[in-house]
């Protein structure tokens, strides 16, 4: 009886919200993200999940433009992109006008416009310990002042927000003037970083220790529900600006014909983004295949599904799926602990032993078995789509299992009766590689077994969980492992820096310090982008082969399912999410 | 069964094993756990599955009886590797040029492993590297099998000293214990694991030994106890006490024999359990190392394979590891029937 | 010994445990649960920067304060918020608790009546070929691991068939019973029926033996009636002590259905506690399922003494 009555009810809902959709059909996106994000306060964030939907609720001061190839910057609250003097010292921003935050208790019933004020407070949140922000490292050191405060307020456990400082001056209710240190080419990519979008300082204060849950930014979206890891609805910001799609296509013909569909639409053309954490690939994919979700970003595991080559399949594309397909802008990099009692230092057989085991690293395999062949072999450390890519850069070290054994053989890693090898000096040889306790990782520790087989020399597993594995990393304990980096700007010292020796115990895994390595990187440090700074680049990356610091392995590929209903979309490298820029074909998407 | 605990209460196990024979479905049982040991003692001895760490089959190679199955995923990648001449250093010094240029005068041309040819399909078929799955699971029935025998064997052995002392000494002993057993079954489970997990940090098949016994010795512990609150006052406990039996003889010698029959369902009882907590541990990432393999890690690794039409693993772990703990927990049951007469039916 | 000074007694007695449990959790814990900070610091973070944050979660205290804060966490129920999002740790266990028991409840539930049904049925046609068919299928459905159940499960029954949605919630009591927790549940029910099965068959047959249906079947009464109104009654006893031995378990959720079913329950916020090392949730999860069960424990006890006129306080 319940049940009938129950059935009764939901047919006369039906009734009404057909009735009331049928003025106006609410464009709905349906996604997932595959960790469960860790809270909306953009100082505190320090995860792309997360930070895909910080770019939509808050507004960095530039941008990356949607369509532009290699990326460009942009202004996003900046109304023009910054005047840059002083040999890339002096940085002065104009915000645009009237752009307001989304409402909010906090703001009374009154609309509240960004001012410089505000920009110059949402940087100096980044130095305030209390945030121990993530992704500090984009301005610390750099602003004239700042880091005096974060730390004055170390000791007196107070930042002081009203203090001026010669780093950031305001000049006037739109303008700020930004004072670095050195020269920086790069800062703009700072500013251009989800993690970076402007806050109002009475938000930040009124919701003081709880912040996270309170996102209030300048965004075309705002965060209209939130259950927390599990589901978020973001809904159009009543306050956006009026904006306009406008991205210039150039000759590239899916440019033209997403410009095309889109061009002269207003910003953001989809009223909801339903996201929902799943983190079983399994079930993302299947609510993908049920169009339960409207976009999936496809898990290497499951391309055999979709993909044949680089295509989609038959099936799917008779559906009317579309893919997107491009190299991310990351390494798959194998490096080995130069501090390592066994395999460190720099001594003739500790190099050719390290050398050998990244010449029995077969890449080819891995990419054929491990990643279904969506990823792309990429010797060198900066991947393509980042200024200084060289995608015809040669490596040293590609997969030679006769060389590395003969290598091995001459440098007195004799192999003993039971057919393992020892050191020079008779001592045992066992190689342990690190991992995490995920099921992707079996299948690398697999590789590296069958790899250190190939060299008869004994493999060891250490798996740990993922928080014990940076820290062990960090405190040079790690032997070898097979780690990735992702662009956080698309800049090649974001990946170089992963070698030079200060930033030991940070994120120099492999522990090398250099001193030739290190002046030379040095001195890219002041080198815009260019050809001078590519060939101290070139000489930097194979100083990490020669010397067995490192061998770069990968790149994966990306690849972006869409139902045919979800227009516009093309992946970015760089911009986390574009969900704002997108257009739904309502007369597409089934009906339930 | 058991030749010792018959020589001191023959009736109870000549009965038992009389009871059993009449039971059809407990003889089956018997029968297939059997055959299953067997093959694990084969494969012990290295006389059948003696390497499944071979790769004898392409990738996800199909089995027979499926052949018409393409796998896509075998494509070459187009890698420019065709590129030729020396590489170049960058005016850098190669620290070992004069040993790779001796090496190259040695063995001109390059040293490449020469590809043994491999099988388009398998009996039951192959995993995404070109395992045997056949050979896979006969070594993954080994572990497995194995593992819940000994991590049972241990659980029991630590439930049964403590439930004997606790029950027989009672009093603060009593109370010492039973706190122990609260605590550790107050704590969840997974929890306890992951914590247990984290002590005993060297990973391999001991480790995971360890875990279960450790976190599964409670059951025993509260029966045995129980059976021991029973017994140490009885008179044949009484009179060997008075004929001057140490404690330790009353209660190994006297009072066991005639706890063994609860000890043993416990057991049978446990060795199930394990063999299905081994798959749990394997998804959270505590199972084997990489270089064993086992019913849960092959479930594991076959998870994703399912939707991309490669079901062979998962059925065939799935599948001998159902038969095997069905006529394990039928045994269980048999026995129970055949060693406590008073449930009758 | 009435029944007052009873239940004071035991409960004094649960200190000591509990007490236990505080200490093994937070040696274990303490001792190898992995130090967040690395992880919390990002991608470029320096050693004062991990110094900053070990301070302020408050890790690099010695042992014995950490232990005490512990302990005035338990007797005020305030942990805290959680390392990893900052989210109060009460908040995190009010919000995820509701979808876990909408999953669990139901579960429980229909198990424990399916169970009793078919229980009684195979009791009652004990030895037939109906018992040992019915047996032999709990058996074997109990043998198929559960990761089997949800893989193949949601792939059958939600992807190529499409009776349920693959995945979901929402805000909605009937909405999550009638749709997204239908294949979660029957999935569970798929393991976790047939051991009850087996065990209640066994307290029934328990009673079955006893000389009181002996005389009952002497009075003429007719089998429904002794095995329905006399068996079930003194079944009940030992059934719902077992049901509620199975409550405390409810408070960890269901991790696997869960994560499959991208069900937003505490198992999974558990699971993704130690995975990132976030101690705050670790220790209420352990505290709170530790007084529940002692608590279940209590209840069972009381349970039994009061339904059970053989049984006295003692």
């Amino acid at each position: 009886m319940i049940n009938h009555m129950g059935r009764f009810l939901l047919f006369l809902l039906g009734l009404w919200v057909m009735g009331a959709g049928a003025a106006t059909p609410e464009k709905v996106l349906h996604l997932e993200l595959s960790a469960a994000e860790t809270g909306f306060d953009p100082v505190m964030t320090s995860d792309l999940n997360t930070a895909s939907i910080e770019q939509q609720l808050f507004e960095s001061l530039l941008t990356y433009d949607y369509l532009a190839r290699p990326v460009k910057l942009i202004p996003r609250l900046a109304a023009a992109m910054p005047s840059v003097t002083d040999q890339g010292r002096t940085w002065v921003f104009t915000l645009k006008h009237g752009v307001y935050f989304s409402p909010d208790p906090i703001f009374k019933g009154q609309k509240r416009e960004v001012t410089a004020q505000d920009v110059a407070y949402t940087l100096m949140r980044f130095m305030d310990p209390k945030n121990r922000s993530p992704y500090k490292f984009l301005v610390e050191g750099k602003i004239i002042g700042l880091d005096e405060l974060g730390e004055a307020a170390r000791s007196s456990g107070h930042f002081d927000y009203d203090a001026r400082i010669p780093g950031l001056e305001v000049l006037d209710r739109y303008t700020l003037k930004i004072r670095l240190k050195t020269t920086d080419y790069n800062f703009a990519h700072a500013m251009a970083q989800p993690m970076y979008g402007i806050v109002a300082r009475e938000v930040i204060e009124g919701y003081a220790g709880d912040t996270a849950s309170h996102p209030v930014g300048t965004g075309p979206y705002y965060l209209a529900r939130w259950t927390r890891s599990s589901l978020m609805v973001l809904a159009r910001n009543p306050n956006f600006r009026h904006e306009v799609w406008n991205f210039d296509p150039g000759n590239d013909p899916d440019n033209q014909r997403i410009a095309a569909q889109m061009r002269g639409k207003l910003i953001p053309q989809i009223d909801r983004v339903e996201i929902q954490v799943i983190e079983e690939s399994q079930s993302a994919w299947l609510s993908f295949g049920k169009g339960e979700l409207d976009m999936i970003g496809l898990a290497g595991q499951f391309a055999p599904m979709a993909l044949r080559g680089a295509h989609l399949k038959a099936s799917l594309a008779q559906r009317g799926i579309r893919l997107d397909r491009i190299s991310d802008p990351s390494i798959a990099y194998y490096f080995i602990n130069q501090q390592d009692p066994v395999l460190g230092g720099m001594s003739k057989e500790k190099i050719a032993l390290r050398r050998a085991i990244f010449m029995a690293q077969n890449d080819e395999e891995m990419i054929r078995v491990i990643h279904k062949g969506q990823a792309v072999r990429n010797a060198y450390p900066i991947p393509a789509g980042v200024a200084g890519a060289d995608p015809s850069y040669r490596s040293l070290l590609d997969y030679n299992p006769g060389e590395a054994n003969l290598l091995l053989d001459r440098m007195g890693y004799a192999r003993a009766a039971d057919g393992y090898r020892r050191q020079p000096d008779g001592s045992p040889l066992a190689v342990r590689y690190t991992s995490s306790l995920s099921s992707q990782d079996r299948e690398l520790d697999e590789m590296m077994k069958k790899a250190l087989d190939r060299l008869s020399i004994r493999f060891e597993s250490e798996k740990l969980k993922f928080p014990e594995i940076l820290k062990a990393e960090r405190q040079c304990r790690v032997q070898i492992r097979l780690s990735a980096w992702i662009a956080d700007y698309p800049d090649g010292d974001n990946f170089m820096q992963l070698w030079y020796g200060p930033h030991t115990h940070e994120n120099n895994g492999s522990c090398y310090q250099d001193p030739v390595w290190d002046r030379l990187y040095e001195k890219t440090l002041t080198m815009p982008d260019s050809p001078e700074r590519d060939a101290i680049y070139h000489q930097l990356a194979r100083m990490l082969e020669l010397n067995g610091v490192t061998k770069v392995s990968t790149t994966h590929i990306r690849n972006v399912l869409s139902h045919p209903w979800v227009i516009g979309f093309k992946a970015h490298p760089i911009l986390p999410s574009v969900w704002s820029l997108l257009d739904i074909d309502v007369s597409r998407v089934p009906q339930p | 069964m058991s030749a010792r605990a018959s020589e001191t209460s023959p009736g109870l196990w000549t009965l038992a094993w009389r009871r059993l024979q009449q039971d059809r479905v407990g003889m089956t049982a018997l029968i297939v756990v059997g055959c299953y040991l067997v093959v694990v003692l084969l494969a012990l001895m290295g006389w059948v599955a003696p390497d499944w760490t071979r790769e004898v089959g392409v990738n996800y190679a199909p089995p027979v009886f499926w052949a018409d199955d393409q796998d896509e995923t075998a494509q070459p990648s187009q890698a420019g590797q065709a590129l030729s001449g020396p590489v170049p250093l960058y005016g850098l010094q190669d620290p070992l040029a004069t040993e790779l240029a001796a090496i190259r005068a040695q063995h001109p041309g390059a040293q490449e492993a020469t590809e043994v040819p491999r099988r388009l399909s398998l009996p039951l078929g192959g995993d995404k590297w070109g395992h045997d799955v056949l050979t896979k699971v006969i070594k993954g029935s080994e572990t497995s099998i194995l593992v819940g025998l000994v991590a049972a064997i241990l659980a029991t052995l630590l439930g049964t000293v403590m439930g004997a002392v606790a029950g027989y000494f009672g009093r603060w002993v009593d109370d010492a214990f039973n706190w122990l057993y609260g605590v550790f079954t107050a704590i969840p489970y997974l929890l306890l694991v992951f914590a247990i997990a984290a002590v005993l940090q060297q990973k391999g098949v001991v480790t995971l030994v360890l875990i279960l016994g450790l976190t599964g010795w409670t059951g025993v512990f509260r029966l045995v106890r129980a059976e021991y609150l029973k017994h140490k006052s009885r008179e044949y406990v009484l009179a060997a006490g008075a004929m001057g039996a140490s404690h330790m003889r009353r209660m190994f010698v006297h009072i066991l024999p005639n706890t063994s029959h609860v000890i043993l369902v416990q057991l049978s009882q446990n060795v199930v359990g394990f063999i299905k907590s081994e798959v749990i541990l394997s998804f959270l990432g505590f199972g084997v190392p990489v270089d064993v393999v086992s019913w849960g890690s092959m479930l594991n690794e076959a998870q994703n394979e399912l939707i991309l039409g490669k079901w062979w693993q998962l059925a065939a772990a799935g599948v001998a590891m159902a038969i095997l703990v069905t006529a394990f927990s039928m045994l269980t049951d048999a026995l129970r029937d055949a060693l406590d007469p008073k449930l009758k039916y | 010994m009435n029944l007052t000074a009873f239940l004071f007694r035991r409960l004094w007695q649960m200190i000591p445990t509990l007490l236990g449990v505080v200490l093994l959790v937070f040696l274990l814990f303490n001792w190898v649960g992995g130090d967040p900070a690395y992880v919390l610091a990002g991608k470029m973070a320096n050693p004062d920067d991990i110094a900053n944050i070990r301070h302020q979660l408050g890790v690099d205290r010695p042992l014995w304060e950490q232990l005490l804060i512990f302990v005035s966490q338990i007797v005020t129920g305030d942990f805290g918020n959680s390392w990893a999002t900052r989210e109060p740790v009460s908040e995190i266990f009010r919000t995820r608790l509701g979808p876990s028991l909408v999953l669990l409840v139901p579960m429980l539930v229909l198990e424990t009546l399916v169970a009793i049904v078919v229980a009684l049925t195979v009791a009652a046609l004990r030895g037939s070929v109906l018992d040992r068919t019915l047996m032999v299928t709990s058996t074997v459905m109990m043998s198929i691991s559960l990761l089997v159940y949800i893989i193949v499960g949601q792939y059958v029954f939600a992807s190529l068939l499409g009776w349920f949605p693959v995945k979901g919630w929402s805000d909605h009591l009937w909405r999550n019973l009638t749709t997204y927790a239908v294949l979660p549940i029957l999935l569970g029910l798929m393991v976790s029926v047939a051991p009850s099965v087996r065990l209640y068959r066994t307290f029934i047959l328990d009673e079955v033996g006893q000389d009181y249906v002996r005389t009952a079947r002497a009075k003429g009464l007719s089998e429904r009636r002794i095995l329905l109104v006399h068996v079930l009654r003194n079944a009940a006893i030992p059934i719902v002590t077992n049901v509620l031995m199975g409550l405390p378990a409810l408070l960890t959720g269901a991790f696997l259905l869960e994560r499959f079913f991208a069900i937003p329950g505490i198992g999974r916020e558990i699971i993704m506690a130690v995975e990132r090392s976030d101690f705050p949730i670790i220790k209420a999860a352990t505290v709170y399922v530790a007084m529940a069960t002692l608590l279940a424990n209590l209840l069972g006890d009381l349970l039994y003494r009061v339904l059970d006129p053989r049984v006295h306080f003692e």
